[in-house]
């Protein structure tokens, strides 16, 4: 069935259920061929398909527990899922393009490493110096977890263009060199089932009878093999002719660091006496630096060794790209608030290189907004997003009156508007498709002028507003830029450019406007065209001495270090420009830069300051620190220091330092533990531990100086559970004393 | 020198046998002498040891095969286990027995097993008549194995009670590998290693065809001046001549020297071989790039070596834990409050500075230390206020695997582990500048 | 026609020769079939007395015959065995068991092992055992034929005897003994060992099971034996083909055992080790020498077999070494005199080694510290230095701590073997000027 475009928007639902049905069902209704739509279904209690059911109301049911009332879960689910499939392909390709050259790089080293060893030994040189394995020393960073993606998609590569042998080994599973040839010939036998399939018997007596792993066993299976690939049907051909002729076997190292020397050392004596019958290719992935390989291996070792260096991108320019490619675009209408976007980059920065976390980090985010943010169902592309503002109901419109934003916004009204937006739905859902057109504006605007600014801001010298354009950014959404100092000094130091540094930044800023696709944006690339030609216009002799000023200022700006001093000559030369009038290169300099400001107050206003601006950014950063950075020793301690704040007990709550008996007994243990030295003294502990236990029924039960056995097994439970959690440990020093292993012993 | 000769070999075979082996005679002559005639009984076993590259193997192998003797050539690098080993001599037996190679899959686990299949494999051909030799590569691995396998091979003539020669060929003596409780000796052999006169003889003995004999001689001359003293490994010496000789014949291809004014070309060559000495020779560059550097000659300083890679890249916190651990694993104990108390009083530098220590750690090497130490130092080095958080243990642990910190003896977690810190002074320095901290004056031996 | 003559004699000389060659070598390295005792007549008839009451009267017994290496244990064996099979009953009905500790390392390879020797992998086909004493006893059970006297004895010889104690429980052995005893089958147990503490490795249960019949090997001959030892060794018996020669051949030898250089040679070899087998292996030595053109064996041949054969192997070794391993090694040795012999590691090497290049190295360049250690690994390869501690995973390699192997005496007469070794090397290495 097709529906009309515009569903009439149904009447406030007493009970969300039903309200939640025909939400779903409406938005069923308009985009059935949605893939997830199966997740919405999950949300009708009427005619379930078996398989869905089992799925989709776990999912829903989270997003349920996000928020006491359940708008519209199912939707807000299928959005994140949706966003985030694409996040995911667009980071993939990003990685490919990345590696893109790296791996260029890597496949014609073996190409032109293995024709060296193909060319014929006749000639005097090859037959003098003595045979080494060739071998790519691939450095790839300390961030370790990005590794195997890169190590997948490698191998990938090289099987299309250089092999079909290719071994990954890593070193917890190679011991012995013993296991590392299992590992090995394992591999490759299987890669070359994989290679024709058409002889299953061949595999499969391979499999049979045990590989004896050793090297004349590997050389036998390959000299078959290659004799199978030579004489094949002229329809194979075509495939090996993709790979080279009798092709390298590559083995490739994952972690070279935590390889043993001996494993390595043997495997490398063996391969050395047989290069010339086994054609063989070593890839050391590396995460440190190539040093590794002189320190891991003899040199008598690594003088059987052909090695050339290989490094990857830094992860610093990834992540920049990736935060290019993700956050300063329009195409996902979600968007991470300063905070956050400052935790993700800091636990990158400070704690692991990893672009894999920061993308999970970023994961995160968009789950938990969805999940969180009620509103957020509207967190999808413009047109999508008004077509569901229709469909809003009741509650979720009060959601949206509830927003601080949207008070801002009600205030700065006039009263029978305020009035109307606070009572009528209707009204309200239009002024919501207004307000989410104009933060779209926004955005699209945003970006081009944050690159252009930051077109001027990193080419300034000591770069007052950061270098990275992500620091721009994050100036930007913190709080009105053009209000810091920073700002401020930046606009100093543009003033004086020099003319043509100037003008090849104006043309860039030209270039990145005409790209962009914000609507207001010709009339401000007609100014800049403007401005360049004006600059062109200046080729008269009057500048020559401004120039040869304006440059030696520029030198003093060099000589200048630290800001304070900065700013103070900039006051001084505008002192002496005052004195003498601007010349014309001077005032077109001025102008332009007080366009730019211009441009930038118009378009760089912080985001919170946008009206509804909650639905699309992401701003609970705690949350995240929180998922992403736990202290777990901290959490411990609180949670056996101050058994309240987890288990929100009453009985706990008196809390000044005294320990109440109501507590667990492990609490009550750890405490008392907290008293003492390195060494504990079982006794006397187990005496304070009743002490306290006791400590409610009065005199007489202290009387009674011999602990009873109930407490005496609680405590001796309290105690094993503390060893259990690694805080204590039976000492050798003393038998009836345990050690301490926590911090702040006295 | 003397020409070999022996009543059982014809002379033509003798003298070829003698072109292929130069510099080798003596020891050659001295083997035939002992294996006698074919049938003839020789030792049971004979140990034969020299220097890496001193033609052990190679003489054996040549005179094996020229002489066309029964034998089994077995590397034992190479044929890890003793399951391997065994497997494979009765394997090459076969095929020395029958040419038609037919792998026939021998099982052999142990060396009760591989005496009775030896004695079969024997019986199975026209081998009694004649002395088998095997000869074991790399003897020293078999010192690797089962304790019981070197003293039987020892003794394999007597235990097959065939006539039976094992030769061992290594490069380490035999006083270490000899069992505790003793076992048959070996009669042992020495291959000297080669002379430089040898040296010389054998590498200008295959010049290229392209240049005359004592062109390629004289230059071998040079590259020996140069690396005699630190390398007398053959195999390396003819790699790194084959490597340079382009560089050698440059003046003469230009044409601005003729084989003959021998100044000229050392005046070329001699710095050229210097800087191999530095970088081809350490494997700093790869003979590949060597080469390519040649070829278009460069100068070899823009290629950069791998060691000039040294700088690694680490988050923030990784950063200064390294230099944390650093400090912890070269400073003494009791240096700390000095270093890290912000009020540490007065502690005299006197009575600080105990100076009996009469060598410096970092001759000593780094010492192992414990996790809170660490984060104590960490702690203190670091101006604004650390969260322990798990993401700080996380890096400590990922420094471990990065070999950058190494975890010390047993790895209980529990009781505080104890860590080294394992990279070098320089590298530390390094990483020390990108936070701009000035690790000399935390370091004992640096007061 | 002359010329023919010498040709005539020559060839046929080279026939004797060849004869030579065979029969002494023959003797010299397949001894242990062929070789003749000495001194050890009683030894003899003790243990032929042993086995005879074991295969003609069918008496169980068990003994040790103990000795050093290269005594003649097993030749003695042999020896008895053969006299042993003259008697035509033993010939016909005794089996013999041939066990040696390096091929059966443990009792299931020994059990097979016996199995086969006695052809009953048939019998026993794949029937399933409890326990070893199970299997055993039904390996002899299936032995036995007839009534005790008639079933035929069974004589086990374990080679290596020691190396079967250590085997689980000392099964095997606590089984034999313990058939040895019971007076089932005729079984008589025979080791072989080099250990004279043997008997303190055996387990109580089956020291109690073994009969304390030990036969001592001590070669106890004193010099004047040991010349007649090596005269009889050297001899060509009467039979041999050509008369005229082997007169010469073995007067020739007589004159060698007077020759006074032999004598002292021989001395020495005599104090250096009374094992026959180091006096075969220089006898072999000399031999090899023997050919057409030199038919007898001279006084030279045998100086130069024990120069050979007492040649020091560390020497040799760090005569090849490099000048810059050499400047290594007399580092190492002054760190050794300086701290009494602790271990050190390549930095405190190289440190020495750098002191001594600023003060008086004028005859090399400085070179880099990898080439150094690149020199240094090179001796650790040689295994003339030893990492003390199992060099862990991920230990700085320059700071893994190491002990020298050579002692003052072996590197300083290296030196002076050492050819064309700069001066200055030289002298640092005697005078340890660099640590004033």
């Amino acid at each position: 069935m097709s529906p009309p475009p515009f569903a009439p928007p149904p009447p406030p639902v007493p009970f969300p259920a039903g309200g939640l049905a025909v939400t779903a069902w409406n938005w069923e209704r308009e985009r059935g061929d949605m893939s997830t739509c199966s997740v919405s279904k999950g949300c009708f209690v009427f005619k379930p398909s078996p398989k869905k059911r089992r799925v989709s109301p776990k999912t829903a049911d989270y997003f349920r527990e996000g928020n006491n009332d359940s708008e519209d879960s199912g939707l807000r689910f299928a959005t994140c899922q949706s966003l985030w499939k694409q996040i995911k392909s667009e980071t993939e390709q990003i990685q490919e393009e990345l590696n893109k050259q790296l791996f260029d790089n890597l496949v014609s080293f073996l190409r032109r490493s293995h024709s060296e060893f193909q060319e014929k030994t006749t000639e005097w040189t090859c037959r003098m110096k003595s045979r080494e394995i060739p071998t790519a020393a691939l450095v790839l960073g300390v961030n370790v977890t990005d590794h195997d993606l890169t190590f997948k998609s490698l191998s990938e590569v090289l099987q299309n263009n250089i092999t079909p042998y290719v071994a990954l080994l890593q070193a917890k599973d190679c011991p012995g060199i013993k296991n590392l040839m299992q590992k090995l010939m394992g591999q490759l036998m299987n890669c070359y089932i994989d290679v024709d399939s058409s002889d299953e018997e061949d595999c499969v007596q391979v499999s049979q009878n045990r590989i004896r792993c050793s090297m004349a066993s590997l050389i036998s299976w390959y000299e078959n093999i290659t004799k199978k690939t030579d004489s094949e049907t002229p329809s194979k051909k075509r495939t090996s002719s993709r790979h080279l002729q009798s092709p390298p076997v590559v083995v490739i190292f994952k972690d070279m660091e935590s390889f043993t020397t001996k494993v390595l050392q043997d495997f490398l004596v063996i391969s050395s006496q047989h290069i010339r019958e086994l054609p063989l290719i070593l890839i050391f992935g590396i995460a440190t630096s190539p040093m590794i390989i002189h320190s891991l291996l003899p040199h008598s070792v690594s003088s059987l060794l052909c090695i050339e260096l290989f490094q990857s991108l830094s992860c610093k320019e990834h992540l920049s790209t990736i935060i290019d490619k993700l956050l300063l675009t329009t195409q996902f209408a979600f968007k991470l608030s300063e905070k956050v976007l400052q935790v993700l980059i800091n636990i990158f920065l400070y704690h692991d290189f990893s672009v894999q976390n920061f993308i999970k980090g970023f994961q995160l985010c968009i789950v938990e907004h969805f999940c969180s943010q009620p509103l957020s169902v509207l967190c999808c592309r413009l047109v999508e997003a008004k077509k569901r503002v229709n469909s809003l109901s009741h509650s979720q419109c009060e959601n949206v009156r509830r927003l601080p934003s949207f008070r801002r916004y009600v205030e700065s009204q006039v009263s029978e508007k305020q009035i109307a937006l606070l009572t009528a739905d209707n009204f309200l859902k239009e002024v919501i498709q207004k307000l989410l057109e104009d933060l779209h504006v926004y955005h699209e605007n945003y970006v081009p002028v944050l690159r252009c600014l930051h077109v001027f801001t990193s080419s300034l010298p000591k770069y007052p507003l950061g270098k990275q354009i992500r620091e721009l950014h994050c100036a930007c959404l913190e709080n009105r830029v053009w209000e810091t100092e920073e700002y401020e000094s930046s606009l100093q130091l543009a003033r004086m450019l020099n003319k043509s540094d100037l003008v090849t930044m104006l043309q860039k800023c030209v270039e990145i406007f005409a790209s962009s696709s914000g609507k207001e944006f010709d009339k401000v690339v007609e100014k800049l065209k403007e401005f360049l030609t004006q600059f062109q216009k200046l080729e008269v002799a009057g500048a020559c001495q401004e120039r040869g000023e304006s440059v030696s200022s520029q030198k003093e700006l060099q000589k200048k270090t630290d800001l304070y001093h900065l700013q103070k000559t900039l006051l001084e030369l505008k002192e002496s420009r005052r004195s003498k009038k601007l010349t014309k290169f001077e005032m077109l300099r001025f102008e332009v830069v007080d366009f730019i400001d211009n441009l930038v107050r118009n378009y760089l206003v912080p985001a919170d300051h946008k009206t509804l601006h909650e639905i699309m950014y992401f701003n609970t950063a705690s949350a995240l620190r929180e998922h992403l950075n736990a202290a777990p020793r901290i959490a411990l301690h609180t949670a056996l220091n101050n058994p309240y704040c987890y288990l929100k007990n009453r009985a706990l709550k008196s809390d000044g330092g005294t320990i109440s008996n109501k507590a667990p007994d492990i609490c009550i243990v750890y405490k008392l533990h907290l008293e003492c030295g390195r060494l504990i003294n079982l006794v006397d502990w187990l005496e304070a531990f009743s002490t306290v236990v006791m400590a409610v029924e009065g005199p007489n039960a202290a009387a009674s100086d011999q602990v009873d056995d109930i407490i005496h097994a609680r405590f001796i439970r309290a105690v094993s559970e503390l060893e259990l959690l690694g805080f204590i440990k039976p000492s050798k020093q003393k038998t009836d004393h345990v050690a301490r292993l926590t911090w702040g012993g006295c | 020198m003397p020409n070999l000769e022996h009543p059982a070999y014809p002379a033509a075979t003798l003298l070829r046998l003698e072109s292929l082996v130069p510099c080798r005679e003596s020891q050659v002559s001295m083997l035939l002498s002992i294996f006698g005639e074919r049938q003839q009984f020789t030792f049971p076993s004979i140990f034969i040891y020299g220097h890496t590259s001193s033609g052990k193997t190679y003489v054996m192998q040549t005179l094996l095969n020229t002489l066309q003797l029964p034998h089994v050539f077995v590397n034992c690098v190479e044929y890890f286990t003793s399951r391997l080993l065994l497997e494979e001599i009765l394997i090459q037996l076969q095929n020395c027995s029958s040419e038609t190679k037919h792998a026939s899959h021998v099982l052999c686990d142990t060396f009760n097993d591989f005496v009775r299949m030896f004695k079969q494999a024997v019986t199975s051909q026209d081998l009694q008549d004649q002395t088998l030799y095997i000869v074991l590569d790399r003897a020293e691995q078999l010192r690797e194995m089962e304790a019981n396998i070197l003293p039987a091979f020892l003794r394999l003539q007597e235990l097959t009670d065939r006539n039976v020669t094992v030769v061992l060929l290594s490069e380490i003596v035999w006083e270490l590998f000899r069992p505790s409780t003793g076992c048959f000796e070996p009669f042992t052999l020495y291959f000297p290693d080669y002379s430089i006169g040898h040296l010389q003889k054998i590498l200008s003995h295959n010049h290229p065809p392209e240049y005359s004999a004592d062109f390629y001689a004289a230059y071998i001359n040079i590259l020996l001046g140069v690396f005699y003293m630190v390398c007398r490994d053959l195999k390396e010496l003819q790699h790194l001549a084959a490597l340079n000789f382009s560089k050698y014949c440059e003046p003469v291809v230009r044409g601005e020297a003729n084989e003959r004014d021998t100044r000229k070309l050392w005046k070329n060559i001699e710095p050229h071989l210097k800087k191999a000495m530095q970088t081809v020779y350490l494997r700093e560059i790869s003979s590949s790039q060597w080469e390519r550097l040649q070829r278009d000659d460069g100068e070899p300083g823009q290629l950069k070596g791998l060691s000039a890679h040294a700088h690694v890249e680490l988050p923030y916190y990784s950063k200064f834990l390294l230099i944390a651990a650093y400090l912890a694993s070269y400073n003494p104990v009791r240096t700390d409050k000095r270093f890290f108390l912000k009020h540490h009083g007065k502690i005299k530098k006197t009575n600080f500075m105990k100076k009996h220590e009469k060598t410096s750690n970092h001759l000593l090497g780094p010492k192992p230390f414990p996790l809170d130490r660490l984060l104590a130092i960490l702690y203190s080095i670091v101006d604004n206020r650390v969260a322990p958080t798990a993401n700080i243990f996380s890096q400590i642990t990922s420094l471990v695997t990065l070999q950058l910190l190494s975890l010390v003896g047993h790895n209980d977690q529990l009781d505080g582990p104890r860590y080294k810190c394992t990279v070098s002074l320089d590298f530390i320095r390094a990483i020390a500048r990108t936070v701009n901290f000035d690790i000399i004056k935390y370091l004992y031996d640096f007061l | 026609m002359s010329k023919r003559k010498s040709k005539e004699s020559s060839s046929a000389n080279g026939e004797c020769i060849s004869q030579v060659q065979r029969i002494l070598r023959e003797r010299f390295c397949h001894h242990h079939a062929t070789g003749k005792p000495f001194g050890i007549e009683h030894q003899y008839r003790h243990l032929l007395e042993l086995l005879k009451r074991t295969t003609v009267h069918g008496e169980s017994n068990s003994a040790l015959i103990i000795g050093p290496r290269g005594s003649g244990k097993t030749m003695l064996l042999n020896h008895v065995l053969k006299e042993l099979m003259e008697i035509k009953q033993v010939r016909e009905n005794l089996l013999e068991v041939h066990l040696n500790g390096l091929l059966q390392t443990n009792d299931k390879v020994a059990l097979k092992e016996i199995t086969r020797q006695l052809h009953l992998e048939n019998v026993v086909g794949d029937k399933v055992f409890g326990s070893f004493a199970e299997n055993l006893a039904f390996l002899l059970e299936a032995l036995r034929k007839g009534d005790r006297t008639s079933s035929c004895p069974v004589l086990f010889i374990l080679d290596e005897f020691d190396l079967f104690v250590h085997h689980k429980n000392q099964t095997l052995l606590y089984n034999l003994f313990d058939v040895s005893q019971s007076a089932q089958t005729p079984v008589t147990v025979i080791g072989l060992t080099c250990r004279q503490d043997i008997l303190e490795l055996l387990e109580k249960r089956v020291k109690s099971r073994f009969s304390h019949r030990q036969i001592y090997l001590m070669n106890s001959f004193d010099f004047k034996q040991y010349i007649k030892i090596f005269k009889e060794q050297l001899s060509l018996p009467a039979e041999f083909l050509d008369e005229s020669f082997a007169q010469k051949w073995n007067n020739n030898v007589q004159h060698l055992s007077e020759d006074k250089t032999v004598q002292d040679m021989l001395q020495n070899l005599f104090h250096y080790s009374k094992d026959l087998r180091s006096l075969h292996l220089l006898l072999m030595l000399a031999l090899s020498n023997v050919t057409v053109h030199h038919p007898l064996i001279t006084a030279s041949d045998l100086h130069e077999a024990s120069k050979q054969y007492r040649m020091d192997s560390k020497a040799n070794i760090v005569h090849g070494l490099s000048v810059l391993e050499i400047c290594l090694i007399i580092a190492m040795k002054h760190l050794n005199d300086v701290y009494e012999g602790e271990p050190f590691n390549f930095q405190m090497v190289y440190n020495e080694f750098q002191k001594f290049m600023q003060r008086k190295a004028h005859c090399m360049y400085n070179f880099e510290k990898p080439v150094v250690m690149k020199a240094f690994e090179h001796l650790l390869q040689l295994e003339l230095v030893k990492p003390i501690e199992r060099p862990s995973v991920r230990a700085q390699r320059e700071y893994l701590l190491m002990k020298l192997l050579l002692d003052n005496n072996q590197i300083m007469d290296a030196l002076q073997a050492y050819p064309n070794c700069p001066t200055d090397v030289k002298q640092w290495a005697t005078s340890s000027l660099s640590w004033l």
